[in-house]
């Protein structure tokens, strides 16, 4: 089962025919992903490698009845591919593309909430946005809607994975499957400084899913969704959590490769992470296969 | 990008913002023709891009245009954190104790996924200092990323913040910060100090202005803006090649790797092993032998660094391509520096195949990025360096 997306999850790719969204459409199939069409407009009414191309999210969505779409559109046309798909009614948005201008994001994303809202007072299931600037998600042995190499997804098991950074999902992914645990639901929730979706958001989930035992939280430098989500777990979480934290070496004010990687002043600095976790009794590895002992002995208490 | 003070002041003038009047000049005699021009006190500034100007000397009150030449002469060519100053701004002076200096500023606060406004009394000083020392006396206002900052809003900050003066025109001021910040994509925009002189009209005196990178291509305009002379070299070489790439201070090994994640922990644990890294640089994801063979090229140019740590995770990076660009520059005698690697993910094992046909003293793999660490720690502060 898992979180956000299953075996039943049907999904649209919209950038379907540009080199990475052909690519990774492939690869997704391979991995057992239900991909129904894609979306690019001007090629509506083509085929793409078996794929029916649309040339709008919302045809696409009630001709397959598509409940996840995935986004590999350029950055200057990123922020409006999300906007039409919320306005499709799509449940569940993953924007993968990384360099959509701030702004062009702080207005989706108040966009899609109000959407969200809408849907919800209206007895909808809402509408969810994961990134951008993220790997996307997947679950184990059912579906994966990202980018990340399938390899690493062997295993499935009961260990719920959240994650800023794309590359330290991968490897701790990989970590937790080569120690034989296994992964049940991995939440890339992206690099940039506006994200539809925090770690406080996708934490209630993972304790409420039957199918995750316990959650590994890998944030890093900038910003404060790690201070919320340490908040939210002291008050809420009965299931146990290990954090991670990137960039403790990095000095203020430079921006380290993920726009949102950037402390400020006494804003985003590690040690009000670090202070964050220990007020929540959340273990912090210092390194990544220190995570791996940490869940372990989390699981065993 | 971050812009100069006269960048900054340009862009919110175009937005209508009471700017304080001012030139730029690049020599002491253009200093003099300028203080001579306006025929008043001038104040000489130097136009970097990093903080405490005022504390380094490099902003100067000169009552007369012989002390702005003197000024000009003293502030020009000085160095400041590394960065020597090759302009100045001249602007007229404003006797500061016949008003009131205050703050007001934007930034992009993920907290609320959009702007927050900031607003303090307490102007004329660096707001991470006010925000240490009395938070209370910050005002902060979320913006709304489309209708902007309406002017009710800017008044209500405004009086809650203990401004005085002419109440419509201070919010008009805020109003159009917030235009600008949204139409040219800013970070981080300030107006400190906004100067509240005895007839009650702002006035800004100086400002801080950063452009979103990745909002730059609808702002060609402006990018002219940027001086690759006033950033590290090495920095404008891989912005070339298109690396996120970031020169620490005091460093001895060398580090690259694919996604910032990964890049970040390297960082790390080149720390926790004893040395520093050099810099931070991301090849990013899917990077071909050519992309690599750049990064390398880039890395081993730089003098600080002793020797190198190359953190690969395969997912969409081949580990194979990796090993063809390091074993390209060795090739061509580019990479004469000790290369510890730690390679794992698609294709590990062509690569390692690769790397180990070539029999280089220079280059070893390692099968943790802890021991990978630990022996790039170990050559670099054996060759020198902190």
């Amino acid at each position: 089962m898992g979180i956000l997306v299953n075996k039943d999850s049907k999904v649209i790719v919209q950038g379907m025919t540009g080199s990475e969204g052909a690519k990774h459409s492939r690869a997704m199939k391979e991995f057992g992903t239900q991909v129904v069409a894609g979306v690019t407009p001007g090629k509506g009414g083509q085929d793409f490698e078996g794929w029916p191309i649309y040339n709008s999210v919302a045809e696409a969505k009630e001709k397959h009845g598509a409940n996840v779409s995935i986004i590999f559109v350029p950055p200057a046309g990123a922020a409006d591919a999300v906007l039409e798909a919320a306005h499709a009614g799509m449940p569940l948005i993953v924007l993968i593309t990384e360099g959509v201008p701030t702004v062009d994001m702080m207005r989706a994303v108040q966009e899609v909430k109000a959407l969200d809202a809408e849907s919800r007072a209206g007895g909808g299931e809402g509408i969810r946005l994961i990134g951008g600037n993220c790997p996307g998600l997947v679950t184990n042995g059912e579906a994966k809607v990202g980018i990340m190499p399938n390899r690493i997804y062997t295993n499935p098991g009961r260990i719920g994975l959240i994650s800023r950074s794309g590359t330290l999902t991968y490897e701790a992914a990989k970590l937790l499957n080569d120690a034989g645990m296994g992964t049940s639901t991995t939440v890339g929730i992206g690099g940039d400084p506006v994200i539809g979706t925090t770690f406080a958001d996708v934490l209630p989930m993972f304790e409420a899913d039957p199918d995750t035992d316990a959650v590994v939280v890998i944030g890093e430098i900038g910003g404060a969704d790690e201070e919320a989500a340490a908040e939210y777990i002291k008050n809420n979480m009965k299931k146990p959590v290990v954090a991670f934290i990137s960039g403790r070496s990095a000095p203020a004010g430079k921006r380290m490769g993920h726009a949102g990687a950037i402390i400020m002043g006494d804003v985003g600095t590690p040690e009000s992470k670090l202070a964050a976790f220990k007020a929540a009794n959340v273990p912090v590895a210092d390194t990544m296969p220190e995570i791996v002992e940490l869940v372990k002995a989390a699981l065993s208490k | 990008m971050k812009l100069h003070e006269y960048q900054g002041k340009e862009i919110l003038r175009d937005f209508g913002v009471n700017v304080q009047e001012g030139k730029v000049a690049h020599t002491p005699e253009e200093v003099k023709a300028i203080a001579e021009e306006y025929g008043q006190p001038v104040v000489v500034k130097a136009q970097v891009h990093v903080g405490g100007r005022g504390k380094a000397g490099g902003v100067k009150f000169s009552p007369t245009a012989d002390k702005a030449l003197e000024n000009g002469q003293n502030i020009l060519g000085m160095d400041i954190k590394g960065l020597t100053v090759e302009k100045v701004l001249v602007t007229k002076a404003v006797d500061i104790d016949a008003g009131t200096e205050y703050y007001v500023g934007m930034i992009v606060d993920r907290n609320v996924q959009s702007y927050t406004l900031m607003a303090s009394a307490e102007g004329g000083m660096e707001i991470e200092e006010v925000a240490a020392a009395t938070p209370e006396k910050i005002i902060k206002h979320r913006v709304d990323p489309v209708t902007g900052l309406r002017p009710y809003e800017a008044r209500e900050v405004a009086i809650k913040a203990g401004f005085k003066g002419n109440l419509n025109k201070i919010a008009d001021m805020m109003v159009k910060m917030s235009k600008a910040a949204l139409e040219r994509d800013a970070v981080l925009v300030e107006i400190n100090p906004l100067f509240v002189g005895a007839d009650g009209i702002p006035l800004a005196l100086d400002t801080k202005f950063e452009i979103d990178d990745n909002a730059m291509y609808r702002h060609q305009d402006v990018a002219h803006y940027r001086e690759l002379s006033a950033e590290h070299p090495l920095e404008v070489e891989a912005s070339e090649y298109g690396f996120a790439y970031v020169k620490l201070d005091d460093g001895n090994v060398g580090v690259l790797g694919n996604g910032a994640g990964i890049v970040m922990t390297t960082l790390d644990v080149v720390n926790r092993a004893g040395a520093k890294p050099a810099n931070f640089l991301d090849i990013g994801g899917g990077a071909k032998a050519d992309v690599v063979y750049n990064a390398v090229k880039l890395v081993s140019k730089d003098p600080d660094v002793k020797a190198i740590f190359i953190n690969i995770f395969g997912g969409i990076t081949r580990a194979d391509e990796v090993a063809k660009g390091v074993i390209q520059a060795l090739d061509e005698g580019i990479l004469t520096k000790p290369v510890r690697m730690r390679i794992a993910g698609t294709a590990e094992d062509e690569a390692k195949a690769l790397l180990n046909e070539k029999n280089s003293d220079l280059i070893k793999m390692y099968p943790t990025m802890f021991e990978a660490a630990e022996e790039a720690a170990k050559e670099a502060n054996a060759l020198g360096g902190k």
